[in-house]
């Protein structure tokens, strides 16, 4: 492979050529209409639904943690329930069991909630460009097939 | 303690042997399958969720993980277990927020995220400086570390231990690329469980099979009493606790190397099940923690505190042959010698995506887009890498010979931490989620990140102002982690920088990075088959690396 790589379409344009050089685009698809279909308005409000939350409790719930351990060790020194085993332990183990739950809660609405409603985005841009394209191959099949292959799937 | 003195222990010796050698057949298996780009930084997008989850707790879990925490539990209780939760935490960062973002968004390195609408050659350069500095400062780290336990373990000189953990790393990744990197992480990982998981169970046979006894037991044998088992006694400045506690958090979601584990996934869905992998993994590791610290405390008591180590370090070892059978029997060296042997593979794995990584900001990022303006071709580029893997091998390897086994490293993976969090993560993260983001912002907080995690550490009392200081250039500044005020630092750049200036391509094309980021549309796939077929080299059938599992 002795051609050059990363190419792009305003790669001739020197003006341009500061811009985008190493990662593919793709200008075929019309990414503003992509980003303001109602199919994509979905995927964002739903997940952010899901993340925002979900990322402000475990930055409180860690950074409380670690507040408690510099600024009240005698509160995490204390006896929990048996002795030998402190509030501050207790605390810590709480933090495992909070990353492995949130994630397998995570992975499970992305499986279920996220990805379809991002598959469906996809497609609706790939719809979309076809039709702006006249026509020029069958969009009810064509445009199916290149959606499996674009997104992987 | 036997070992300490220099003979050569030959039972580790020969372990290491197995898995060096275990190590070299993977990445000769690998070397006859790499052959494009995006099998030499991506492994071909090739690799399972299971397989990168696994490789992804290979490359994070480092010695200072292993036996450093070990170690610091051993010595100070509770505080050594700080680390553990924090180091875990990170990785609901990575999954919420950058994990899937990044395969989607990306190619070989994470400059290709942050130049994606952006001013190509200046952006690239930044991340290339922040990848630069974090693998460098990790890397040094890892490579004193690597020369002090070898030496204690084994009985191999420090400088031939250096020089023969970098000579491994070079061979993975010239020979094998990714695909040898991440099979050596995989088999690490492997390794470094088992061993951890046998440790654990030996000491909980210790303590009668009643966990509470390893904090009772360990608190009796410590001088400390209760206060073994409060935080305090490690991190006695509660501003620096919080200032290390954000910096581990916010961290790991910046380090290159564990970032570009993400490109060799073939989708988001397997980005996505590879941190879930790596959360079981990692997690189920630092619980374990508990025993190999606490555990070490109790079974080889406080008159193990000279045999352990300034760092506590040998902690773990000596625990693995107390538990076999005691100094001079036969479990008892067989067990030292297999924890040194997975310390070793511990190492290898760490500093070889340290360096993959690194050789990616060099050739793809600073030589093929920024000097050559992307002109050169694929099989330049890969040449670039390998000999930018030698270069930055070799330099680490001089500096830790150089600076010797009296370098003080204990501030560099902290610094490491620090410009990972002050400077890549605000950069990444508003490049994927602000659409008013642009070049300047990026630069900007790059660099305010990068010199103040520096120069804030410079200034701390535990470098300033020379080996062993305890002044600080400041009077009223006495922060060991700087996290606190660099991390807003780094984001405060980046914000400053943006409305400075206007830049509407960046705006424009954020729709782009946007969609395909959250939806995958565009994303590069593991077929290297693009959109239209017409891209142009990028065709090459890279499925066809996947490893048959060794």
């Amino acid at each position: 492979m002795t051609e050059p790589h990363g190419t792009t379409a305003g790669r001739a344009d020197e003006a341009a050529e500061e811009w985008h050089s190493g990662t593919d685009h793709h200008p075929e698809i019309d990414w503003v209409a992509a980003e303001r279909s109602p199919e994509f308005r979905e995927l964002v409000k739903k997940k952010n639904a899901f993340v925002v939350p979900a990322t402000i409790f475990f930055l409180a719930w860690y950074t409380g943690f670690v507040l408690l351990c510099g600024y009240a060790p005698g509160f995490m020194g204390e006896e929990f329930l048996v002795d030998g085993l402190t509030v501050g332990y207790v605390l810590a183990l709480s933090q495992f069991v909070m990353v492995w739950g949130l994630a397998a809660w995570y992975l499970r609405k992305s499986d279920r909630e996220f990805d379809p409603l991002a598959k469906r985005a996809a497609d609706r841009a790939l719809e979309a460009s076809a039709a702006a394209a006249g026509g020029r191959f069958d969009r009810s099949q064509e445009a199916a097939a290149s959606a499996d292959e674009v997104t992987g799937r | 303690m036997t070992f300490i003195a220099a003979d050569i222990n030959e039972l580790a010796l020969s372990i290491f042997g197995v898995v060096v050698a275990l190590t070299l057949f993977v990445t000769y298996l690998a070397s006859k399958r790499v052959t494009n780009a995006t099998d030499f930084w991506a492994a071909g997008r090739g690799l399972t969720g299971v397989q990168n989850g696994f490789a992804i707790a290979g490359d994070y879990m480092s010695a200072a993980s292993f036996l450093g925490i070990a170690g610091l539990i051993f010595l100070f209780g509770f505080d050594g277990f700080l680390y553990s939760v924090g180091f875990l935490v990170a990785f609901l960062t990575v999954l919420f927020l950058l994990g899937e973002r990044m395969r989607n968004s990306g190619k070989y390195t994470i400059a290709d995220v942050l130049s994606f609408r952006m001013k190509e050659r200046p952006a690239r350069s930044a991340a290339a400086l922040g990848t630069l500095s974090v693998a460098g400062f990790y890397l040094i780290a890892q490579m004193v570390g690597a020369g002090v336990l070898i030496q204690a373990l084994v009985g191999i000189d420090f400088a031939l231990s250096v020089i023969l953990t970098g000579a491994f790393m070079i061979i993975y990744i010239v020979m094998g690329g990714m695909l040898a990197t991440s099979w050596v992480q995989i088999i690490k990982a492997i390794l470094l469980m088992t061993a951890t998981i046998v440790l654990t169970l030996f000491v909980l046979n210790e303590v009668g099979w009643n966990p509470i006894n390893l904090f009772t037991e360990a608190r009796a044998e410590s001088p400390e009493g209760q206060a073994y088992l409060e935080p305090g006694l490690f991190l006695s400045s509660p501003i620096d606790t919080v200032s290390l506690g954000l910096a581990l958090v916010l961290g790991t979601a910046g380090l290159p190397h564990i970032l570009m584990r993400f490109f060799t996934v073939p989708d988001a869905k397997a980005a996505r099940g590879s941190v879930m992998w790596a959360v079981i993994l990692i997690g189920a590791f630092y619980v374990m923690t508990t025993a190999l610290g606490f555990g070490a405390r109790a079974v080889l008591g406080s008159g193990a505190e000279e045999a352990v180590g300034s760092g506590g370090n040998l902690a773990a070892p000596l625990l693995a042959e107390e538990v076999g059978g005691g100094a001079g029997t036969v479990g008892g060296d067989l067990f030292l010698a297999i924890i040194a042997a997975v310390a070793f593979a511990t190492i290898l794995a760490v500093v070889a995506g340290l360096v993959i990584s690194a050789s990616g900001a060099v050739a793809h990022d600073v030589w093929s887009n920024v000097v050559r303006h992307g002109k050169d071709s694929e099989k330049e580029e890969v040449w670039v890498a390998k000999l930018a893997a030698v270069g930055i091998g070799a330099i680490a390897i001089a500096i830790a010979v150089i600076g010797g086994e009296g370098l003080n490293v204990s501030f560099m993976v902290g610094l490491a931490f620090a410009v990972a969090a002050s400077a890549i993560f605000p950069a990444l993260l508003l490049a994927l989620t602000w659409r008013r983001f642009n070049t300047s912002g990026a630069i900007t907080g790059v660099l305010v990140g990068v010199l103040s995690s520096i120069a804030l550490v410079i200034i701390s009392p535990t470098v300033w102002p020379g080996p062993d200081s305890e002044g600080g250039a400041l009077g009223f500044y006495d922060l060991a982690n700087p996290g606190i005020v660099s991390i807003p630092l780094g984001f405060i750049g980046c914000w400053l920088g943006t409305v400075l200036s206007r830049e509407e391509v960046a705006e424009r094309s954020f729709d782009e990075l946007y969609v395909r980021s959250e939806t995958g549309l565009g994303a590069e796939l593991g077929t290297g088959l693009t959109l239209t077929g017409r891209t142009g080299g990028r065709r090459a059938a890279a499925a066809t690396t996947t490893l048959p599992h060794p």
